[in-house]
């Protein structure tokens, strides 16, 4: 089965004031659909750049990156945002939701991104159900500043999957969290995979990263062999 | 042409979503763009008005534009031949021009010359009234020992203009009272006269019209005024039809140098009367080099007269304009800076960057518009009160309509300064790097 997502001999350099520093020496990786994958790593190490160039926030400097059978190793900016919107959806830490905006406009807000349009009313319920699919129907209304930091984080998810997307990226989305809260939200991510979503979860914690399919390690830009996880 | 529609209204949802979020930001940016909009909608209006109010005049006191002045050769015969080549026909008025001296009998006028005379201040004499007899001598009062011996009194000179046909079609006359000269109807012994508003302020003070003296008549006919009309002119003026005067004028008076010589304004459409009179007068033996057709460009004058005075003020709005733009570049600057994680992570749920710098553009754009329609209404609110409050001193604000011109102006400065002022904000919230800030 083609997967998802297959990266060949990924590098990745960041040009500093003294010396280069390589960030991602060869990385291969591929992802199935349905599959989670957790990436470990200490700060530094190389994690949310790696995000970076799956999700195409970012171009890699060398190898090769398959999107399905499709090689977007080298992919115009414009057709990169085109594929964010239809194939990617994305968690972060910090949950950038716009305080300005109720938790449904936050999640609409998604739709509403130049790629194909969509009227009002549709958008709407496609929030509002993508708001249901994670719990939180009931706080369609309220504006970030009046939710907690999991349910925010649970809005935020909501606006990554309102796209229905194929690959969700989610950078330490439980890093601002306590215990609990991150528990279930990764309860929320890991559901996802079950409707057939890829999931890549950059995190620290190792707990939530045993619930992953498999597991990954980072460390001096090299992605180790990946170990299957009970 | 669906990506385009999504794109634009995007932008446009966006936008508004980011004016109504931060309104008082908003409010900042309109407040100094308004004066600048308001600037350029009043230059506008205000050239426009005075252009009309200018045009409007020199209508009055020269004539419309494109219309033929005709100057005929100094031939006895050319005054005749005009006015018969131009009689009945609609497209073409002759003028005489005379003195005459209305009012009292066997006084001096009190405005000896046909000076202006002003209310309460008593008569300007421009000079000594001149008489010519038949033979073309002429002599002024003062050469004139009867005339000398003549004590002043109620009577007003004036300059008397003789016409044709309705003069109005090219001198736009405004009717103050009364009517206008007749012309369809059979011409009358007691000549009927329209006068202009100084002739009408004259007759105010002096108020015996019971005679008209006209130099070289074979009486003094008792005139009839019939109305009262603004020409512009600054002189005692009375209009009458050239065939009443000539009633009380001796045969051949036309070519009397009393009458002035003869004038022809003609519709530019009229070359067939310029060939006829042309072939008329060179058939006459007049010096046809003496012939002189010009055509008046009212247009051309008033604009000479109005397009430096007009930049200059256009230049002034422009910089209050300009300032208004540093002002929405300013807040747009520093909204960007504000907004950067919002930028950002529209950039990483797909939206391109061509879409995030209209969105930018939109909001000032919006501003922009927003701000013009606020100064428009401003301009026709601030129009309303100056024609209101000061139509009495200043009668071209009578009923003054707002230009249309001066809206465009308002909605096209309004745009430019959003763009302007936009430019700069949505090119950097373009380039914000995604990877960048999300990782911050």
């Amino acid at each position: 089965m083609t997967p998802l997502i297959e990266l060949t001999g990924i590098t990745k350099t960041l040009t500093g004031q003294e010396r280069d520093r390589t960030i991602l020496d060869g990385v291969d990786l591929t992802l199935h659909a349905g599959e989670s994958v957790a990436v470990l790593g200490r700060s530094g190490s190389g994690k949310s750049t790696l995000l970076s160039l799956i999700g195409l926030f970012d171009r890699a400097d060398g190898g090769r990156y398959l999107l399905g059978d499709k090689d977007i190793t080298r992919l115009p900016e414009r057709r990169a945002a085109a594929l964010r919107s239809a194939e990617f959806g994305f968690v972060f830490q910090r949950f950038f939701l716009l305080k300005h905006l109720t938790a449904v406009q936050n999640v609409s807000m998604a739709l509403v991104n130049g790629q194909g349009w969509l009227p009002r009313r549709k958008r709407r319920a496609r929030a509002m159900a993508a708001l249901d699919q994670l719990g939180i129907a009931d706080l369609a209304k309220h504006k970030p500043p009046r939710l907690s930091g999991g349910e925010q984080q649970r809005v935020a998810i909501a606006r990554a999957l309102v796209r229905e997307p194929r690959i969700l990226l989610a950078d330490e989305p439980t890093g601002a969290l306590d215990t609990d809260t991150g528990n279930l939200v990764v309860d929320a991510l890991r559901a996802t995979t079950d409707r057939g979503c890829g999931l890549i979860l950059v995190t620290h914690d190792r707990d939530h990263a045993a619930r992953m399919s498999r597991v990954l390690h980072l460390a001096d830009g090299v992605l180790s062999a990946p170990a299957v996880v009970a | 042409m669906t990506r385009l529609s999504g794109g634009l209204r995007s932008s446009l949802i966006i936008g508004g979503q980011g004016i109504r979020s931060r309104k008082l930001r908003t409010f900042l940016s309109m407040l100094s763009l308004f004066l600048g909009v308001l600037a350029v909608v009043t230059v506008q209006a205000g050239s426009v008005i005075a252009q009309r109010a200018l045009l409007s005049d020199i209508e009055l006191t020269t004539g419309k534009d494109g219309t033929l002045q005709v100057y005929l050769p100094t031939a006895p015969e050319s005054g005749s031949i005009a006015m018969d080549t131009v009689r009945g026909r609609p497209d073409a008025v002759a003028l005489t021009s005379t003195q005459a001296i209305i009012g009292e009998p066997g006084v001096r006028p009190v405005n000896e010359g046909g000076g202006p005379i002003e209310d309460g201040s008593g008569a300007y004499s421009t000079g000594l009234s001149r008489y010519c007899d038949a033979s073309g001598v002429c002599r002024t009062v003062e050469e004139d020992q009867d005339a000398a011996q003549l004590p002043q009194g109620n009577a007003i000179e004036l300059n008397l203009q003789g016409l044709s046909g309705d003069l109005r079609q090219f001198r736009p006359f405004r009717q103050q009272s009364g009517e206008w000269l007749d012309f369809g109807s059979a011409p009358s012994l007691s000549p009927r006269i329209v006068l202009n508003t100084k002739a009408a302020e004259a007759f105010r003070q002096v108020q015996v019209p019971a005679e008209m003296r006209v130099n070289g008549a074979l009486a003094n006919p008792t005139p009839r005024i019939v109305g009262v009309v603004e020409d512009g002119g600054y002189q005692p003026t009375a209009y009458v039809r050239t065939d009443e005067l000539l009633n009380w004028m001796p045969v051949g008076a036309i070519a009397d140098p009393n009458f002035g010589g003869v004038q022809l304004m003609m519709s530019p459409a009229a070359s067939d009367l310029e060939q006829i009179l042309r072939s008329r007068l060179d058939a006459a033996g007049a010096n046809m080099d003496e012939l002189t057709i010009q055509p008046i460009d009212s247009r051309e004058r008033m604009a000479g007269q109005l397009s430096l005075m007009r930049w200059i003020f256009l230049g002034m709005a422009a910089l209050v304009l300009l300032i208004g733009v540093a002002g929405i570049l300013n807040v747009g600057l520093a909204t960007v800076g504000e907004r950067i994680e919002e930028f950002a992570l529209r950039r990483a749920v797909g939206t391109p960057r061509l879409l995030l710098a209209a969105i930018v553009l939109a909001e000032t754009l919006l501003t922009g518009l927003l701000t013009a329609l606020l100064a428009i209404g401003a301009g026709i609110v601030g129009l309303k009160g100056a024609s209101w409050l000061l139509a009495g001193e200043e009668p071209f604000l009578a009923d003054v309509q707002f230009p249309w011109q001066a809206g465009v102006a308002g909605v096209i400065a309004g745009l430019a300064a959003g763009v302007l002022g936009g430019l700069i904000p949505a090119v950097r919230a373009a380039r914000i790097p995604i990877a960048t800030v999300m990782r911050a």
